[in-house]
């Protein structure tokens, strides 16, 4: 019963800490009040219930000593990062353009938006079979699987990005005998950047998120499969729940890492007053 | 009052005849302009004024080249208008300047094709006369609405143009930094002598920059009447002289000026 104790005395005094400080450090404070807190009824709960399975914080500190000790862990986010790298990378490089012809071209628009709608919907964990079917076990049906996820996103919202340049700079643009491919690179694309950005961001997300299921699914390594792998080589939670907190932090990394884009003046213009 | 310049004067550089404009709807067409003559003159400053929703923008977004109309022809030095020019620059109310471009990046748009020397001199000589030397390498959304408004007009005088197409361009400004554009625009007017259209619905404004004032009717927009300022400037509007041509526009525009 110590380790609750100590995490609920801790939380109170951050807390007590923080209302008296300034903003800066309040904001940093405060939410690490509140996880000492959740650490406090997590490992309250794991005594209370007697359980032998659920790991408590400490047996997850220690997992996740184990899990770096053995190697394991790099060669698993590795091969989870790599899928979604190539798969997002692809989808990017096919989404955009694509985006950009079906927001720009009316024909383009109403010959391939509706196929875009109608695909879109369907869960790219759906697409689990046949992306084994296809490319077996492996990195190419993960990269398959990853690219479909993000190519909705990120063309979906080029296309809407560019439909929604506004009137005036497009006028502009033609008032100075901006045309073709000048017009596309001048005006479209850097309209559409903010959004495009925005899009690539929500794709990325998505990306994670799908990885994950599909390494436990249908994968031999990776994030996911090393849940999976964990829990069936006898019950190891503890490594379960310390796997779980990778892939959260590995993800809020990879929204920071994103979120960089948005910080270039080219685009800011693009997300104030919104 | 009369819709043709005087006899002497050279020949007409905007002539529109007979241009109307209705757009289709649910219910019936919505007219918005009725049979337009009009007729401008080579380096003439001319406001069309006129109530919300009278048809003066659409007239502009047409001789612009932005809109057809239904009927009626607009014609420039002669040829009929066929799609936006890049001799004849739009200046808008809603900032048509590029939020993801520098200031310079905004000012060079037009000089696309011309040498990096060329670029840099004619950009930096328009940049000083709107008073911005020194925010090249800003970005618009760190400018306040009147500079941003001011960047518009540089670009548009970086490609020396005959004619420039305001739109109310001043409409979204404070009234204070509204006078100082005023002044600024008929200085700049002065100087080079394009040829101005002038959209606005503010009666003072119109009296403070134009040389003539076309007063528009409320929808179906016509030609309510046509006023000239015959006066230099610097001009002080509070004299009976410009009360007396504000009291014209009023009753033209069928608008009481007492509250």
């Amino acid at each position: 019963m110590l380790f609750p104790i100590l995490a609920f005395a801790g939380a109170i005094a951050l807390w007590l800490i923080a209302i008296r400080t300034g903003r800066g450090l309040r904001s940093t404070l405060l939410p690490l009040a509140v996880s000492l807190a959740m650490l406090g009824f997590w490992d309250l709960g794991c005594v209370l219930s007697g359980t032998e399975i659920f790991p408590t914080p400490l047996d997850t500190a220690l997992a996740f000593g184990e899990l770096i000790e053995s190697d394991r862990l790099l060669g698993d986010i590795a091969a989870s990062l790599f899928r979604v790298t190539w798969g997002f990378v692809l989808a990017v490089a096919v989404g955009i353009p694509l985006g950009l012809v079906i927001g720009w071209s009316t024909r383009g628009f109403e010959a391939l938006n509706p196929i875009v709608q109608g695909l879109r919907p369907i869960s790219p964990i759906a697409w689990i079979p046949i992306a084994i079917l296809w490319f077996g076990i492996g990195d190419g049906a993960g990269v398959f699987l990853i690219f479909l996820s993000t190519f909705f996103p990120v063309t979906v919202g080029t296309t809407a990005a560019v439909r929604n340049i506004s009137r005036v700079h497009r006028r502009s643009a033609l008032n100075f005998g901006v045309k073709g491919l000048d017009m596309f690179r001048r005006v479209v694309l850097p309209a559409a950047m903010p959004q495009i950005i925005t899009s690539l961001r929500i794709a990325l997300g998505v990306a994670w998120l799908v990885i994950v299921a599909a390494e436990m699914v249908g994968m031999d390594s990776g994030l996911g499969y090393l849940i999976n792998d964990a829990r069936n080589a006898g019950s190891r939670y503890d490594l379960v729940v310390a796997t779980m907190i990778v892939i959260g932090l590995i993800g809020i990394v990879l929204d920071l890492l994103i979120r960089r884009l948005e910080r270039f003046e080219e685009v800011r213009w693009g997300y104030e007053d919104r | 009052m009369s819709h043709q310049p005087s006899k002497d004067a050279p020949p007409s550089k905007i002539i529109f005849q007979g241009v109307s404009k209705h757009f289709a709807t649910k219910t019936e067409p919505l007219h918005v302009l009725d049979k337009i003559d009009l007729e401008v003159g080579e380096a003439e400053f001319v406001c069309l004024l006129g109530p919300s929703g009278c048809g003066k923008s659409t007239l502009l977004n047409i001789v612009g080249g932005f809109e057809q109309p239904s009927a009626g022809s607009v014609r420039i030095d002669g040829v009929a208008v066929n799609g936006p020019d890049p001799r004849r620059v739009f200046v808008f109310q809603e900032y048509g300047i590029f939020p993801w471009a520098s200031v310079w990046d905004n000012v060079v748009l037009g000089l696309r094709r011309e040498s990096k020397a060329e670029q840099h001199r004619i950009a930096a000589e328009v940049i000083e006369l709107v008073g911005l030397t020194g925010f090249e390498r800003s970005y618009p959304m760190q400018l306040s609405g009147g500079m941003k408004q001011r960047v518009e007009v540089a670009r548009a005088l970086a490609v020396s143009p005959d004619v420039i197409y305001m739109d109310e361009p001043f409409g979204a400004l404070d009234s204070l930094t509204r006078l100082t554009m005023r002044r600024e625009i008929v200085q700049i007017w002065q100087r080079q002598k394009p040829t101005i259209l002038f959209v606005t619905h503010d009666v003072d404004e119109a009296i403070q920059i134009a040389e003539r004032i076309v007063v528009f009717s409320a929808r179906p927009g016509r030609i309510a009447g046509i006023v000239d300022v015959n006066s230099q400037h610097p001009r002080d509007i509070t004299t009976p002289e410009y009360a007396q041509i504000k009291g014209r526009l009023y009753s033209l525009l069928g608008v009481s000026q007492q509250v």
